[in-house]
């Protein structure tokens, strides 16, 4: 599995998304396994139709992607749409997007339970990577209209609101 | 309505209104599976009672940070063990502590299996040995992992 995510790096937001795989520790798989044996127990997952989620996975990820602009344009005209930032507690003090908000064990305990299945929200992190497998682990919940800001809050900064400084971490 | 539905709603009210969710004060006993340093992981508290000279299961709770069917396993298993001593809910299985919410999905099966390993590990701790399973970096890891980074944060255009 180790080499399989160093070559498809989003293997595993397509595993967890489609089959609940690799999300946690108990649906977890080992670096050494291969790909054959977690589709062997997982209960006999056809391995050539994994094998194209896989492949399918860039797809995916680029469809679950929403750009700082959209989001910018949709807050504007009145929309509803939570913004959920998951970066670090020190990141979000330095510099943040007026109306987000701050990821919390609490937060995603409601999500998980209390959120409607289909309501659409947008997960953002610095650089738009993070929040891809934040998105992807709600997805993989069932949650069908979970987006990722592509870029992160770097993109915001440089595409919606220069006023927003720009940060990198050392 | 069709079984995999009647079984999401079951997981739905288990998640909506958990049982027995959070620290149990003067617990006598604590089991955890999972690893605590990322969030990633379940644990029960046990209080046991004197009942008729026999030591049961006065309550039990749970917190966890997994998935709503582990939630809802751990919130329907909490209720079921009340009661039993501990051979009797030793003998119980992922199986039997999820059976109020119906048969799981195979691959759902572990979640049940989660909320047993962290039972045994609170009634049987000697018998438990912890096995450390080499797993890889998991997405809720990767999700929680900002928290443990202490890295300087420099204003100026991003490097990465």
């Amino acid at each position: 599995m180790a080499e399989l995510l160093q070559e498809y790096p989003g293997a595993q937001r397509a595993l967890f998304r489609a089959y609940h795989i690799g999300g946690c520790a108990s649906c977890g798989f080992s670096p050494s396994e291969t790909l054959a044996a977690v589709c062997a127990r997982n209960n006999n997952l056809p391995f050539e139709e994994v094998v194209g989620t896989i492949l399918a996975g860039h797809e995916a990820d680029q469809k679950m992607q929403i750009s700082p602009k959209e989001i910018a344009e949709r807050l504007q005209a009145g929309e509803q749409l939570p913004l959920i930032d998951v970066r670090s507690r020190e990141e979000w003090d330095a510099v943040h997007i007026e109306g987000a908000t701050f990821f919390t064990q609490d937060l995603m305990q409601e999500i998980i339970s209390e959120w409607p299945k289909d309501r659409e929200f947008v997960i953002m992190c610095h650089l738009g990577m993070r929040s891809l497998d934040a998105a992807s682990f709600f997805a993989g919940h069932g949650f069908q209209h979970v987006r990722s800001m592509r870029g992160g809050i770097d993109a915001w900064s440089s595409e919606v609101d220069p006023d927003l400084p720009r940060y990198h971490l050392e | 309505m069709n079984p995999t539905e009647d079984l999401s709603n079951r997981i739905k009210e288990a998640i909506k209104h958990p049982k027995n969710l959070g620290e149990l004060d003067e617990a006598d006993a604590v089991g955890t599976v999972g690893s605590e340093d990322c969030g990633d992981m379940l644990r029960m508290w046990v209080k046991f009672k004197e009942v008729n000279g026999k030591r049961v299961i006065d309550k039990a709770t749970f917190q966890t940070f997994g998935c709503e069917t582990a939630i809802a396993v751990a919130s329907v298993a909490t209720e079921l063990i009340s009661g039993k001593t501990v051979e009797e809910a030793l003998t119980m299985n992922g199986a039997d502590l999820s059976a109020p919410l119906g048969p799981l999905p195979p691959l759902k099966i572990h979640c049940a299996q989660l909320v047993e390993e962290a039972l045994r590990s609170a009634l049987a701790p000697d018998a438990h040995a912890p096995e450390q399973k080499n797993v890889a970096p998991t997405l809720l890891q990767r999700l929680q992992a900002p928290a443990q980074e202490s890295k300087k944060i420099v204003l100026g255009p991003s490097n990465e």
